[in-house]
């Protein structure tokens, strides 16, 4: 607890300025390098814990079950607590999976899905149950305008819109509570208050950015996404206020957890355990994140498959040589090449993806006559139009009941 | 003091500077206990500064500690102006005599209240408010039909702001509401906290309008130690105290905020996102040391003003007009909210001013909850009545009798007699024990003792009702549910 301490102090952390050539907050993700973001310095930065080889064994072992591809890659690859998840999984005691989304925009990317996927592949596997907090007024307060008519109304209907892309992933009805916090603030607000009183101003300010023109409504918020972390958020569903509370996200969304974590001891709070992702990279390159607002940033789940194709022809960003001759000689870089990275998150197959990385990618394998990148993109297109069609399927499929069954506030069975 | 060092200085006003700006002191706070929003005074700005530091005499104008000039008169002034908050609290460390203002951090010792002379006059052109002028009374009782409540009539309701524009709206024929509140700050009540009770009920008979009373527990845990369910509870305690003073049933609805949160929640987001932090800062001196949680607060006491911040009691999705009686330390706080409304495009609520109920000690104390000695609380037995009123009552009469009764007594600064022109109905009663005490026929000890009577009768009927108030009664007026609109 004592070292837990010092990694998680919020107070004169500056997480919002750029520091080691990146800044990293929930609204801002920039890179200096062409490589994109440095995990390493960032992991130091934050002070969390690398997900090590033998942690993911320790996993494998409880519970019978080979790693998730994206643990066995590094993509999620920081972590905070985990391992007492692990021994809550050993000793048979429950916890439960926080996750959410920011209703922007009626449709998901790719990148939006990552977080769920992962989530899903967890309820499934530990068998635990899951929240998932919608945050209809982030948005209103982020991107409300009242002369364009963006209404708070707006916010709600895609937040409803969204839960059924939500619900497409798989998640299951009699362990999984999904809630808009414009309709669950009535219950909420107890503990959304206790944690608005444990963080100062300053404290947010410095963790988020927030300046003095910002709304009230901005800096009070990180509270509100904050209040999941604690089983007195879901009377109905938690007795024991002691029960832990994992939370996989992209690392991005660390600010948020991180201040969760130092206030949690304060008020007599179990702190919540933290999974995160690395980005996965736009479309156009990976020195950014990839933006919902940018269609050639992007696949969305919405997208036809000859949308997916030339998406993928026109824009994915390649690692690739000047021209054809240096690429067959040298092999493509694929640090930056999109077309790789994409496979790297969506190919299951192992040894279809070393193959890749050995023939498109510099090396000894097919030395002379390396892939063009014109063929790993087909590869990818390939890899992920069977994706999204069985995601469109499964949207399709949900109807108003289902998700008001998700959304109801009921007893959840585990 | 000041008599002593200027003894030819008689006028208030001037005291009132001299004492900001020679002695640095600010004189005492007001005298309601109420804190921040419901819970009463606004702070100010950052912590008070001794001496102006302009320095100079300052012609007129009041001015806060931190030496800006509050407000220019007349018009909506900018809720963003840097110490717009008047009278804010002062702890007393020094107690009694000349206030010594040793401001808590972030409170502005603003130059309120000195020995009794408030310049209500100058209040109400620097904040921009209008004065209740006896035409406006006159409108009031044609309004109503009645005639109108002595507080009305005395000029304890001073100022207002918008209530001409109400009354139109009330003669077209168009509904409006009444909305007022109250921070649970500790389970005993004072007479302090009663008046702009009864001046609601009163407004409430005399329009037969909906009321709708919002208990801050979740502003009261922000502020003060204490987990959310202990004021939670002591809500539900002063709801009983709010009902006895008897509104009706079925026009009022009183409620705790963590009660009906999910209710007022969009309307707070749309207020929370027009106010800046800064806006919060100058009006409130809520600084970045403070919670978010304070930074945020004030958009759950503006939402109340609009009726559909509350869709269970006024289903309409058109917001009605709104009437606040409030004590004058809390406009700024609804200035704020009458921004805000017109940035939304709803109706601005319009408001009735208090004067304060003076503190026993007069105006270099403060009724306080958290100080006995100072307040009657609605529980005093009749005995403890009496001799606090006794032992502390600040009295404006001569040192001798014969002084006494050669000059008369100073009706202004006795707070004896404020109590009995603040409570008692009898206004020929009451005019009379002024023009005695004046002219030096009724004593000190006589005017204490009939203020001893009044206050006595006052929280033993008060207590009757509260005994009266049953659990039914509770439960119907804290009972979600659409409230008759004209």
């Amino acid at each position: 607890e004592v070292e837990n301490m010092a990694e998680d102090s919020a107070d004169n952390v500056d997480l919002a300025s750029k520091q080691d050539g990146q800044v990293v907050t929930p609204w801002e993700v920039e890179a200096d390098a062409d490589e994109g973001i440095d995990y390493e310095k960032l992991i130091v930065r934050f002070g969390s814990q690398r997900i090590s080889p033998e942690l993911i064994e320790r996993m494998e072992k409880l519970t019978g079950k080979k790693a998730h591809p994206w643990l066995r890659r590094g993509i999620f690859f920081s972590h905070r607590d985990f391992e007492k998840i692990l021994d809550l999984y050993e000793a048979k005691k429950p916890f439960y999976l926080y996750t959410g989304r920011g209703p922007s925009s009626d449709a998901l990317h790719m990148g939006h899905l990552i977080p769920f996927m992962f989530t899903k592949w967890l309820q499934d596997t530990f068998g635990v149950p899951l929240v998932i907090q919608i945050t209809d007024d982030e948005k209103y307060l982020w991107k409300g305008d009242l002369e364009k008519g963006i209404t708070l109304e707006k916010f709600y209907n895609l937040g409803r819109e969204n839960t059924r892309d939500i619900i497409a992933c798989g998640f299951d009805v009699n362990k999984t509570f999904i809630f808009s916090n414009l309709e669950y603030m009535g219950t909420m607000y107890p503990t959304v208050v206790k944690i608005q009183k444990a963080i100062t101003y300053n404290q947010a300010r410095g963790c988020f950015g927030f300046v003095a023109e910002d709304s009230i409504g901005k800096s009070a918020f990180p509270a509100v996404q904050a209040a999941p972390s604690f089983p007195a958020c879901f009377p109905h569903l938690f007795e024991d206020k002691e029960t832990q509370c994992l939370i996989p996200c992209a690392i991005d969304q660390d600010p948020y957890f991180r201040m969760t974590r130092d206030l949690a001891p304060r008020i007599g709070w179990k702190k919540p355990a933290l999974l995160h992702s690395k980005f996965f990279p736009a479309l156009t390159g990976s020195k950014t994140k990839m933006s919902a607002s940018d269609a050639t940033t992007t696949i969305y789940v919405s997208d036809t498959p000859d949308q997916v194709k030339n998406k993928v022809n026109k824009y994915a960003f390649s690692g690739g040589q000047f021209d054809a001759e240096a690429q067959k000689e040298k092999g493509a870089d694929l640090e930056v090449d999109v077309a790789y990275q994409w496979m790297f998150f969506f190919c299951d197959d192992d040894d279809k993806l070393k193959k890749l990385a050995d023939e498109y990618g510099p090396g000894p394998v097919r030395a002379g006559n390396k892939m063009l990148t014109g063929e790993a993109k087909k590869m990818l297109i390939e890899t992920l139009q069977p994706i999204i069609a069985r995601h469109q399927k499964a949207r399709a499929a949900v109807t108003d009941e289902m998700v008001d069954a998700f959304m109801a506030v009921r007893k959840l069975s585990w | 003091e000041m008599s002593r060092v200027f003894p030819q200085c008689r006028d208030p006003l001037v005291i009132l500077i001299l004492l900001v700006h020679i002695i640095g002191v600010s004189p005492a706070p007001p005298a309601t206990d109420s804190r921040r929003g419901w819970m009463g005074p606004p702070r100010g700005c950052p912590p008070a500064r001794l001496r102006d530091p302009r320095g100079g005499a300052r012609a007129g104008g009041v001015t806060s500690a931190c030496g800006v000039l509050r407000l220019q008169g007349g018009g909506e002034p900018d809720p963003g102006a840097h110490c717009a908050a008047v009278g804010s609290q002062v702890e007393q460390e020094t107690g009694g005599g000349v206030a010594e203002g040793k401001p808590h951090m972030g409170e502005v010792v603003t130059a309120f209240e000195v020995k009794g002379a408030v310049d209500y006059d100058r209040l109400v052109e620097e904040f921009g408010s209008q004065r209740m002028d006896e035409a406006m009374v006159a409108r009031l009782e044609k309004a109503t039909g009645m005639r109108a409540h002595h507080l009305i009539r005395r000029g304890f309701v001073f100022s207002h702001r918008d209530l001409g524009l109400l009354l139109d709206l009330h003669e077209a024929g168009k509904p409006f509401f009444l909305y007022t509140g109250r921070g649970p700050s500790s389970t005993s009540m004072h007479i302090g906290h009663l008046v702009p009770f009864i001046l609601t009920k009163w407004l409430q008979d005399a329009f037969k309008v909906p009321l709708v009373v919002q208990l801050t527990d979740d502003e009261k845990f922000l502020w003060k130690g204490g987990g959310l369910d202990d004021y939670k509870a002591m809500g539900m305690d002063n709801a009983r105290d709010i009902a006895a003073v008897g509104f009706d049933p079925d026009r009022t609805f009183i409620f705790l905020d963590t009660d009906s949160i999910d209710m007022l929640y969009p309307n707070i987001l749309r207020i929370q996102r027009q106010t800046t932090c800064s806006q919060v800062k100058g009006i409130f001196g809520v600084t970045d040391s403070d919670s978010i949680g304070k930074m945020s607060f004030p958009a759950t006491q503006a939402a109340p003003c609009f009726s559909t911040s509350l869709p269970a009691i006024f289903p309409s999705k058109a917001d009605m007009a709104c009437l606040v009686p409030c004590a004058i330390d809390q406009d700024p706080y609804f200035r704020m909210t009458r921004h805000v409304a017109a940035k939304l495009g709803k109706p601005k609520p319009a408001l009735l001013h208090c004067k304060f109920i003076p503190a026993l000690q007069g105006d270099s104390g403060k009724m306080s909850a958290s100080e006995a000695g100072t307040a009657i609380y609605l529980t005093d037995t009749p005995k403890e009545i009496k001799s606090k009123v006794n032992k502390h009552a600040f009295s404006g009469g001569r040192e001798t009798v014969e002084e006494h009764r050669r000059l008369g007594g100073d009706t202004r600064t006795d707070v004896a007699y404020r109590y009995i022109e603040f409570l008692h109905e009898d206004d020929d009663y009451v005019a009379k024990l002024g023009e005695d005490y004046r002219a030096g026929r009724v004593l000190s000890g006589e005017m204490k003792a009939e203020a001893v009577k009044c206050l006595q009768g006052v929280v033993a009927r008060h207590q009757d009702a509260r005994g009266g108030v049953s659990e039914e009664l509770l439960r119907a007026l804290m009972w979600r549910r659409e409230l008759p609109v004209r």
